[in-house]
């Protein structure tokens, strides 16, 4: 198993490596506590140790969500508050993060992923280059297509762009292939995948992209 | 300005820019709101002055103190550390004190501040919690901060806290924060002009906020951590 080194970790200590850190943002509703539930088994199923940190805005349903999902241990999934503030929690004073992450990796040595989920946000929502190795942005059809034309910040600069819920894009009445291109162009070569969450469409691409681009274990 | 690199060191340590978790933190206002006992931008101002005289004055000052005065002294740090721990009794505002500490010492590990790392080095060991007023009485003396400098970043980023948590909590607008902390600063030059007590006589005397904090340890709606 291979992972990336972050800042935490001493140079050259390869039998105990800091764990990869992904972080998940994007608007209320767009599937990203949908993703994680079809990304854990899969990065399981590769024999990585995944624990997961949710920035509930105001309750712990995302938390106890993945903790009685029977698909993680529900230890290691830890809740961080925000204070109303799901920026700042993942931008500008990502602290509380750092320390849930922390935590997690001392609690549990075999931990190769953390999955760092953001509040529900805006599209102008980014993740500290401190508190992630890597970070994707949920978006989704019934959202609108017009969102990537709209070229925020979490759209444009994300690592990995995922556009969810294809399923619904003809009953909402959007052009899911104009909405894919348009994505495309706003965000200079870097990638653009879609999925359908409920059913488990194109996670296995989403999983492949983790694997060369952050988990190395490709 | 008498000396601009040590005001500007102040500035850096004192501005809500400085992370330090504290966004994730109402420290019991967020259930007094949802109670309906902090209403009005009165209410807040009334609560604001009494954590700084029944709590602040009489704990966070007293162990922020001790901190700083121990130097490069850490088992003395430890011993103040832990009776702060016993001090605080509601769970989720021993733990908020606890997660701002670390969070504190975090950041000025990576700052390079004197002492930062080998106290958090403790703190994982499990040697002692790491309550903020201790982490803050230790590294702003590591970074040349005076202990009436450090009481002063103490109770400040302490009120700027309540109030940016009362501005998210809706109960008050921004123009009234800046109204309730000019209004504060009289109790709070009056508490620093007094002696502080000494560490036996440590104590806090904050019911209904430690009543709302253990409230809220079970609340349905938490955008706080306490």
């Amino acid at each position: 198993m291979n992972v990336l080194p972050t800042g935490q970790q001493e140079p050259g200590d390869k039998a105990n490596p800091a764990p990869a850190r992904i972080g998940i943002g994007g608007p209320v509703g767009s599937g990203k506590t949908a993703l994680i539930e079809r990304l854990i088994p899969s990065l399981e199923a590769r024999g990585l140790g995944v624990g997961v940190v949710t920035n509930d805005l105001v309750t712990r349903e995302d938390a106890e969500r993945l903790r009685d999902s029977g698909l993680i241990a529900p230890e290691r999934v830890l809740a961080v508050e925000t204070g109303a503030c799901p920026h700042t929690a993942i931008r500008e004073d990502p602290t509380m993060n750092l320390l849930a992450i922390d935590s997690l990796v001392a609690s549990f040595p075999d931990l190769s992923v953390i999955l760092l989920e953001s509040g529900g946000d805006n599209l102008a929502s980014t993740f500290s280059l401190d508190l992630v190795d890597y970070w994707l942005f949920v978006i989704d059809t019934a959202g609108g297509d017009d969102i990537p034309r709209k070229k925020g910040p979490g759209t444009v600069r994300s690592d990995l762009l995922v556009i969810n819920k294809t399923d619904l894009a003809p009953l909402v009445g959007v052009n899911l292939k104009r909405m894919i291109e348009e994505a495309r162009a706003v965000r200079g070569g870097k990638p653009v995948l879609t999925t359908n969450c409920a059913t488990g469409d194109g996670i296995d691409a989403v999983v492949a992209r983790l694997s060369h681009d952050v988990l190395f274990d490709d | 300005m008498t000396d601009p690199a040590n005001d500007l060191v102040l500035l850096q340590h004192g501005d809500s820019f400085f992370p330090s978790g504290a966004v994730s933190f109402s420290w019991g206002l967020e259930t007094l709101v949802e109670d309906g006992q902090i209403h009005s931008a009165d209410s807040v101002s009334k609560f604001l002055v009494n954590q700084l005289r029944y709590r602040w004055a009489t704990s966070d000052r007293v162990a922020l103190a001790a901190a700083h005065g121990t130097g490069a002294d850490l088992e003395a740090v430890i011993v103040i550390d832990q009776l702060v721990e016993t001090q605080i009794l509601a769970h989720e505002l021993r733990d908020g004190s606890r997660r701002t500490g670390r969070a504190l010492l975090s950041m000025h590990d990576k700052l390079g501040t004197p002492l930062a790392r080998a106290f958090q080095d403790r703190i994982r060991a499990g040697d002692t919690p790491g309550h903020a007023a201790v982490a803050q009485g230790l590294v702003w003396r590591g970074v040349g901060l005076t202990l009436e400098q450090a009481e002063l970043l103490s109770a400040h980023t302490y009120s700027i806290g309540v109030l940016g948590a009362a501005i998210r909590l809706g109960v008050i607008g921004h123009v009234d924060a800046q109204r309730i902390l000019l209004g504060a600063r009289e109790t709070l030059v009056g508490i620093l002009h007094e002696t502080a007590p000494p560490v036996s006589e440590m104590s806090t005397f904050t019911p209904a906020t430690e009543i709302a904090a253990m409230r809220h340890e079970t609340a349905e709606t938490r955008l706080f951590a306490n």
